[in-house]
């Protein structure tokens, strides 16, 4: 899907990148837990947002984008896999005290809404709010996608 | 009140070109009087305008707001003009113009070094455009009407109107957005749009764990036609080929053989039923899909060897 920015590239791939890995994800899921189910639906619930996030983000270019890097940072860590990419968040944190310190001059409007998105958007601590403002616009992208993705999902599989 | 108007009357009533009633004109409403400066300045004007499509500003320079924007340069000679200038760093607090790219930045720094000798720190003297002329190595910067020039607060303008680009960016990709209006509403609009995808995340995994574990096996057996009847929204003759894959045997030990010969695709179990199917309709997406199906289904059920082959269309 191009996109029409031209300053942002906000482009993503299609929906079959996103059902392939969604799908992928899944089956690696049953393969974990194969036969028996969790008694907690909320267990079953949470892997299963997890895996779709995961998807996600490896389906929308896996360490092309700061908030596909977060992403696949917190759930390697829930795994306790070792972090690859701690020296980047050195940088990352650096950044932040810099231009922390002078944020109280900038518009104040724009900026009590732009800590409102770093909570929201995966990876956002650590970046400025033009920066944000990029990555907001290509994970609103990815999201909207991966929502049709399971729609059609839950639709095709949903007994009729 | 427009201060760098007031200063460049001072400066044409020292040359005697503009009689002392213009400054009663300054009252009155700031374009108004710009206007009526320009009217008067006769020849002046018109070496403002040719300076005004000077390609050096190129696509980046912005009239739509309706300001006039002006150059403003550094004047060299310390003499005629040390009288404003020092008025002008008195009123370092209220400056009436500035804007510049990020790109003149560079000259800005530059105007600095040759201004500190004249007292003022990031001032710029708002002059005629004809001792540009005479001057040829001035430094541009263009300016807008009513806003500071403090490099600080340039780089602030710059760093806000970048930011107001890339939200008018996320206007297009979030929907019902252009009916608010103002920086606010737009980003809480778009805070409800992210926390509603996510919310609907949340939901359809909970719909997918209630259909999920009563429907086991049925991911892993989905075919080609599902696939594209679920996903994609072209459906049509494709589905009655693909088909046949349903009936594929699954469970048979070997190898998965892709094949091209003639412009059409072979595949084929290593055991006796193999399918062809034309090569224009195949889709690379749901072989691919396929392919890593088989693989992980052989892999999970038989113990036997898997060698498949890498298929390439010609």
């Amino acid at each position: 899907m191009a996109s029409a920015d031209k300053l942002i590239n906000t482009d993503v791939p299609e929906k079959d990148v996103f059902a392939f890995h969604f799908l992928q994800s899944l089956s690696n899921l049953r393969k974990q837990n194969p036969f028996d189910t969790p008694d907690q639906k909320n267990y079953r619930v949470r892997k299963i947002k997890k895996a779709a996030y995961v998807s996600m983000a490896r389906a929308a270019g896996g360490s092309s984008r700061l908030w596909s890097r977060a992403l696949l940072r917190r759930a390697d860590k829930d795994d306790n896999k070792i972090v690859r990419f701690s020296r980047r968040k050195r940088k990352v944190t650096w950044k932040i005290s810099s231009k922390r310190r002078r944020s109280n001059q900038r518009a104040p409007v724009v900026e009590e809404a732009a800590e409102r998105l770093r909570n929201l958007v995966p990876g956002g601590g650590g970046m400025e709010t033009s920066k944000l403002m990029e990555e907001t616009a290509h994970y609103i992208k990815c999201l909207s996608m991966q929502v049709k993705v399971m729609q059609c999902l839950v639709d095709g599989l949903s007994p009729k | 009140m427009d201060l760098s108007v007031l200063d460049r009357l001072k400066w044409l009533q020292q040359q005697q070109m503009v009689s002392p009633e213009f400054l009663q004109i300054l009252g009155s409403d700031g374009r108004e009087e710009l206007k009526r400066v320009e009217s008067y300045l006769g020849n002046n004007n018109d070496e403002l305008q040719s300076f005004r499509h000077f390609p050096e500003f190129g696509p980046d320079y912005d009239t739509t707001d309706g300001c006039i924007s002006r150059t403003s340069s550094f004047q060299m000679e310390p003499v005629k003009n040390s009288g404003h200038n020092r008025a002008i760093s008195l009123q370092n607090k209220r400056k009436p113009e500035g804007k510049t790219e990020k790109r003149e930045k560079k000259k800005i720094k530059a105007e600095d070094e040759t201004e500190s000798s004249m007292k003022g720190k990031t001032n710029m003297s708002n002059t005629e455009t004809s001792s540009e002329i005479q001057k040829p190595d001035y430094i541009h910067v263009r300016a807008r009407r009513g806003e500071a020039t403090d490099r600080h607060s340039l780089a602030e303008r710059a760093r806000r109107e970048k930011i107001s680009k890339k939200m008018k960016c996320l206007q297009d990709i979030v929907p019902g957005c252009n009916k608010v209006t103002g920086k606010a509403g737009m980003l809480d609009e778009i805070i409800n749009y992210v926390q509603s995808l996510q919310q609907q995340v949340e939901f359809l995994s909970m719909k997918l764990s209630v259909i999920n574990p009563e429907l086991e096996c049925h991911i892993d057996d989905l075919s080609a036609k599902q696939f594209q009847a679920y996903f994609t929204a072209e459906a049509d003759s494709k589905q009655s080929i693909m088909a046949d894959f349903r009936s594929f045997p699954l469970h048979q030990q070997g190898s998965i053989d892709y094949s091209v010969m003639n412009g059409t695709v072979i595949i084929s179990l290593c055991s006796n039923k193999s399918f062809i199917i034309p090569k224009f309709l195949l889709l690379v997406r749901e072989v691919t899909y396929f392919f890593f199906l088989f693989c992980r289904k052989i892999r999970h059920h038989q113990a036997g060897k898997l060698t498949h082959n890498v298929f390439t269309t010609a």
